[in-house]
Protein backbone atom coordinates (compact mmCIF):
# COMPACT_ATOMS: atom_id res chain seq x y z
CA UNK A 1 0.00 0.00 0.00
CA UNK A 2 1.49 3.29 -1.03
CA UNK A 3 1.28 6.43 0.94
CA UNK A 4 0.17 9.55 -0.82
CA UNK A 5 3.01 11.96 -1.14
CA UNK A 6 2.54 15.01 0.98
CA UNK A 7 5.57 16.80 -0.35
CA UNK A 8 5.27 18.05 -3.86
CA UNK A 9 8.05 18.24 -6.33
CA UNK A 10 10.46 16.15 -4.37
CA UNK A 11 9.58 12.85 -5.92
CA UNK A 12 11.70 12.65 -9.00
CA UNK A 13 9.76 10.94 -11.71
CA UNK A 14 12.77 9.57 -13.48
CA UNK A 15 13.25 5.87 -13.30
CA UNK A 16 17.02 5.95 -13.50
CA UNK A 17 19.17 5.38 -10.48
CA UNK A 18 21.08 8.62 -10.67
CA UNK A 19 18.40 10.88 -9.31
CA UNK A 20 20.05 13.75 -7.50
CA UNK A 21 18.61 15.36 -4.39
CA UNK A 22 15.65 13.06 -4.07
CA UNK A 23 15.56 13.63 -0.34
CA UNK A 24 14.00 16.85 0.94
CA UNK A 25 16.75 19.23 1.95
CA UNK A 26 14.73 20.98 4.63
CA UNK A 27 14.08 17.70 6.39
CA UNK A 28 17.74 16.79 6.27
CA UNK A 29 18.66 20.16 7.70
CA UNK A 30 16.21 19.63 10.52
CA UNK A 31 17.75 16.30 11.41
CA UNK A 32 21.21 17.82 11.28
CA UNK A 33 20.20 20.54 13.69
CA UNK A 34 18.83 18.03 16.14
CA UNK A 35 21.89 15.81 16.00
CA UNK A 36 23.73 17.62 18.75
CA UNK A 37 23.45 20.22 21.45
CA UNK A 38 25.57 22.91 19.92
CA UNK A 39 25.38 22.37 16.22
CA UNK A 40 26.84 25.22 14.25
CA UNK A 41 25.16 27.01 11.42
CA UNK A 42 24.70 24.88 8.37
CA UNK A 43 25.61 26.14 4.95
CA UNK A 44 22.94 25.94 2.28
CA UNK A 45 24.98 23.43 0.37
CA UNK A 46 25.64 20.97 3.17
CA UNK A 47 22.20 19.29 2.96
CA UNK A 48 22.83 18.67 -0.72
CA UNK A 49 25.96 16.75 0.09
CA UNK A 50 24.04 14.86 2.76
CA UNK A 51 21.26 13.99 0.38
CA UNK A 52 23.66 12.17 -1.90
CA UNK A 53 25.54 10.56 0.97
CA UNK A 54 22.25 9.24 2.39
CA UNK A 55 21.32 7.78 -0.94
CA UNK A 56 24.62 5.96 -1.14
CA UNK A 57 24.27 4.79 2.43
CA UNK A 58 20.80 3.40 1.90
CA UNK A 59 21.91 1.71 -1.28
CA UNK A 60 24.80 0.02 0.45
CA UNK A 61 22.77 -1.05 3.44
CA UNK A 62 20.01 -2.34 1.19
CA UNK A 63 22.46 -4.22 -0.96
CA UNK A 64 24.11 -5.89 1.99
CA UNK A 65 20.75 -6.74 3.52
CA UNK A 66 19.67 -8.21 0.25
CA UNK A 67 22.69 -10.48 0.23
CA UNK A 68 21.51 -11.84 3.54
CA UNK A 69 18.08 -12.42 2.05
CA UNK A 70 19.65 -14.37 -0.78
CA UNK A 71 21.60 -16.45 1.69
CA UNK A 72 18.31 -17.45 3.24
CA UNK A 73 16.96 -18.23 -0.22
CA UNK A 74 14.09 -15.84 0.19
CA UNK A 75 12.60 -13.14 -2.00
CA UNK A 76 11.37 -10.89 0.75
CA UNK A 77 13.81 -8.69 2.58
CA UNK A 78 13.17 -8.94 6.30
CA UNK A 79 14.25 -6.83 9.20
CA UNK A 80 16.57 -9.64 10.31
CA UNK A 81 18.43 -9.30 7.04
CA UNK A 82 19.06 -5.65 7.77
CA UNK A 83 20.18 -6.54 11.28
CA UNK A 84 22.57 -9.17 9.95
CA UNK A 85 24.02 -6.73 7.46
CA UNK A 86 24.61 -4.21 10.21
CA UNK A 87 26.31 -6.77 12.40
CA UNK A 88 28.53 -7.92 9.56
CA UNK A 89 29.80 -4.51 8.50
CA UNK A 90 32.34 -2.55 10.51
CA UNK A 91 31.36 0.89 9.38
CA UNK A 92 27.76 0.17 10.35
CA UNK A 93 28.77 -0.33 13.96
CA UNK A 94 27.03 2.89 14.89
CA UNK A 95 23.75 1.21 14.05
CA UNK A 96 23.99 -1.65 16.50
CA UNK A 97 22.05 0.38 18.99
CA UNK A 98 19.02 0.21 16.76
CA UNK A 99 18.82 -3.56 16.91
CA UNK A 100 19.14 -6.02 19.67
CA UNK A 101 20.07 -9.66 19.62
CA UNK A 102 16.65 -10.70 18.47
CA UNK A 103 16.77 -8.29 15.57
CA UNK A 104 14.09 -6.17 17.16
CA UNK A 105 14.28 -2.44 17.17
CA UNK A 106 15.56 -0.77 20.27
CA UNK A 107 14.67 2.70 21.45
CA UNK A 108 17.41 5.23 21.42
CA UNK A 109 20.34 4.99 19.13
CA UNK A 110 23.39 6.97 18.47
CA UNK A 111 21.30 9.97 19.25
CA UNK A 112 22.95 13.07 20.51
CA UNK A 113 26.61 13.03 21.00
CA UNK A 114 28.06 14.31 24.20
CA UNK A 115 30.39 17.22 24.48
CA UNK A 116 33.25 17.14 22.09
CA UNK A 117 36.46 16.05 23.67
CA UNK A 118 39.36 18.09 22.46
CA UNK B 1 0.79 13.77 25.44
CA UNK B 2 0.47 17.40 26.30
CA UNK B 3 1.55 20.13 23.91
CA UNK B 4 4.82 20.74 25.74
CA UNK B 5 6.04 17.28 24.87
CA UNK B 6 5.86 17.90 21.20
CA UNK B 7 8.45 20.60 21.14
CA UNK B 8 11.49 18.93 19.61
CA UNK B 9 11.83 16.25 22.21
CA UNK B 10 12.36 12.85 20.70
CA UNK B 11 14.38 11.83 17.72
CA UNK B 12 11.18 10.68 16.11
CA UNK B 13 10.31 14.24 15.27
CA UNK B 14 12.17 14.58 12.03
CA UNK B 15 12.33 11.58 9.81
CA UNK B 16 12.70 11.04 6.12
CA UNK B 17 9.76 10.66 3.77
CA UNK B 18 8.82 7.03 3.52
CA UNK B 19 7.82 7.04 -0.14
CA UNK B 20 11.09 8.56 -1.32
CA UNK B 21 13.08 6.14 0.79
CA UNK B 22 11.05 3.21 -0.47
CA UNK B 23 11.77 4.26 -4.01
CA UNK B 24 15.50 4.37 -3.41
CA UNK B 25 15.38 0.98 -1.72
CA UNK B 26 13.32 -0.65 -4.44
CA UNK B 27 15.57 0.69 -7.17
CA UNK B 28 18.43 -1.24 -5.67
CA UNK B 29 16.65 -4.54 -5.85
CA UNK B 30 15.29 -6.80 -8.58
CA UNK B 31 11.70 -5.94 -9.45
CA UNK B 32 10.15 -9.04 -7.99
CA UNK B 33 11.70 -8.62 -4.56
CA UNK B 34 9.52 -7.46 -1.70
CA UNK B 35 10.62 -5.50 1.30
CA UNK B 36 8.88 -6.15 4.59
CA UNK B 37 7.42 -3.06 6.15
CA UNK B 38 9.44 -3.37 9.33
CA UNK B 39 12.60 -3.72 7.25
CA UNK B 40 11.71 -0.47 5.47
CA UNK B 41 11.16 1.26 8.76
CA UNK B 42 14.47 0.06 10.07
CA UNK B 43 16.29 1.23 6.95
CA UNK B 44 14.78 4.67 7.35
CA UNK B 45 15.83 4.81 10.98
CA UNK B 46 19.33 3.78 9.99
CA UNK B 47 19.46 6.63 7.54
CA UNK B 48 18.44 9.12 10.18
CA UNK B 49 21.14 7.72 12.44
CA UNK B 50 23.58 8.10 9.61
CA UNK B 51 22.72 11.76 9.32
CA UNK B 52 23.09 12.16 13.07
CA UNK B 53 26.46 10.51 13.03
CA UNK B 54 27.87 12.42 10.10
CA UNK B 55 26.39 15.68 11.37
CA UNK B 56 28.08 15.28 14.72
CA UNK B 57 31.38 14.54 13.09
CA UNK B 58 30.98 17.41 10.60
CA UNK B 59 30.29 19.71 13.52
CA UNK B 60 33.52 18.61 15.15
CA UNK B 61 35.51 18.99 11.97
CA UNK B 62 34.06 22.49 11.66
CA UNK B 63 35.02 23.24 15.28
CA UNK B 64 38.56 22.04 14.76
CA UNK B 65 38.93 24.36 11.81
CA UNK B 66 37.53 27.25 13.79
CA UNK B 67 34.78 27.88 11.29
CA UNK B 68 31.29 29.01 12.14
CA UNK B 69 29.35 27.27 9.43
CA UNK B 70 29.31 23.63 8.48
CA UNK B 71 30.36 23.57 4.87
CA UNK B 72 30.34 20.71 2.35
CA UNK B 73 34.07 20.28 2.84
CA UNK B 74 33.51 19.48 6.50
CA UNK B 75 30.95 16.87 5.60
CA UNK B 76 33.30 15.24 3.13
CA UNK B 77 36.02 15.13 5.75
CA UNK B 78 33.60 13.62 8.24
CA UNK B 79 32.68 10.90 5.77
CA UNK B 80 36.32 10.03 5.41
CA UNK B 81 36.94 9.93 9.14
CA UNK B 82 33.95 7.69 9.72
CA UNK B 83 35.00 5.14 7.16
CA UNK B 84 32.71 6.18 4.32
CA UNK B 85 35.47 7.42 2.05
CA UNK B 86 34.02 5.26 -0.69
CA UNK B 87 31.16 7.73 -0.94
CA UNK B 88 33.27 10.82 -1.28
CA UNK B 89 33.80 10.70 -5.02
CA UNK B 90 30.13 10.33 -5.88
CA UNK B 91 29.06 12.84 -3.30
CA UNK B 92 31.53 15.40 -4.57
CA UNK B 93 30.42 14.81 -8.15
CA UNK B 94 26.80 15.41 -7.19
CA UNK B 95 27.79 18.57 -5.37
CA UNK B 96 29.71 19.88 -8.38
CA UNK B 97 26.79 19.03 -10.61
CA UNK B 98 24.49 21.00 -8.38
CA UNK B 99 26.78 24.01 -8.41
CA UNK B 100 26.87 23.88 -12.18
CA UNK B 101 23.10 23.75 -12.43
CA UNK B 102 22.67 26.58 -9.97
CA UNK B 103 25.13 28.73 -11.86
CA UNK B 104 23.37 28.12 -15.14
CA UNK B 105 20.06 29.05 -13.60
CA UNK B 106 21.36 32.33 -12.31
CA UNK B 107 22.94 33.15 -15.66
CA UNK B 108 19.68 32.58 -17.47
CA UNK B 109 18.01 34.95 -15.13
CA UNK B 110 20.45 37.83 -15.69
CA UNK B 111 18.73 38.79 -18.92
CA UNK B 112 20.29 39.87 -22.18
CA UNK B 113 22.30 38.09 -24.80
CA UNK B 114 25.68 38.85 -23.37
CA UNK B 115 26.73 35.30 -22.96
CA UNK B 116 28.54 33.71 -20.12
CA UNK B 117 31.57 35.89 -19.74
CA UNK B 118 29.95 39.21 -19.17
CA UNK B 119 27.54 38.17 -16.52
CA UNK B 120 28.24 41.35 -14.63
CA UNK B 121 28.41 43.74 -17.56
CA UNK B 122 25.59 46.07 -18.40
CA UNK B 123 26.20 46.15 -22.12
CA UNK B 124 25.25 43.77 -24.81
CA UNK B 125 27.55 43.18 -27.68
CA UNK B 126 25.69 45.61 -29.93
CA UNK B 127 25.84 48.27 -27.33
CA UNK B 128 29.54 47.73 -26.79
CA UNK B 129 30.14 47.99 -30.52
CA UNK B 130 28.15 51.18 -30.75
CA UNK B 131 30.08 52.63 -27.87
CA UNK B 132 33.33 51.75 -29.54
CA UNK B 133 32.25 53.48 -32.77
CA UNK B 134 31.27 56.48 -30.81
CA UNK B 135 34.64 56.71 -29.16
CA UNK B 136 36.39 56.37 -32.51
CA UNK B 137 34.27 59.14 -33.92
CA UNK B 138 35.10 61.35 -31.00
CA UNK B 139 38.79 60.69 -31.36
CA UNK B 140 38.60 61.41 -35.06
CA UNK B 141 36.82 64.63 -34.45
CA UNK B 142 39.45 65.68 -31.97
CA UNK B 143 42.17 64.96 -34.44
CA UNK B 144 40.63 66.68 -37.42
CA UNK B 145 38.67 69.54 -36.06
CA UNK B 146 40.20 72.60 -34.53
CA UNK B 147 39.25 73.92 -31.18
CA UNK B 148 40.30 76.62 -28.77
CA UNK B 149 43.11 74.61 -27.33
CA UNK B 150 46.27 74.93 -29.43
CA UNK B 151 47.58 71.72 -30.68
CA UNK B 152 51.19 70.80 -31.01
CA UNK B 153 51.90 70.36 -34.66
CA UNK B 154 53.73 67.16 -34.07
CA UNK B 155 51.47 65.00 -36.00
CA UNK B 156 50.88 65.84 -39.62
CA UNK B 157 48.86 63.00 -40.89
CA UNK B 158 49.03 64.26 -44.46
CA UNK B 159 52.74 64.64 -44.57
CA UNK B 160 54.60 62.14 -46.54
CA UNK B 161 58.13 61.25 -45.86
Amino acid sequence: MRQAGTYSGMLAVMSGKNVPHSLPLARIKKIMKKSGNDVKMISGEAPIVFSKACELFIEELTRRSWMMTLKGKRRTLHKDDVASAIAATDIFDFLVNLIDDNGREVEGGFGRRGEPTS
Amino acid sequence: MDPMDIVGKSKEDASLPKATMTKIIKEMLPPDVRVARDAQDLLIECCVEFINLVSSESNEVCNREDKRTIAPEHVLKALEVLGFSGYIEDVYAAYEQHKLETMQDSLKGSGGGGGRWNNGSEMTEEEALAEQQRMFAEARARMNGGSAAPKQPDIEPDQES
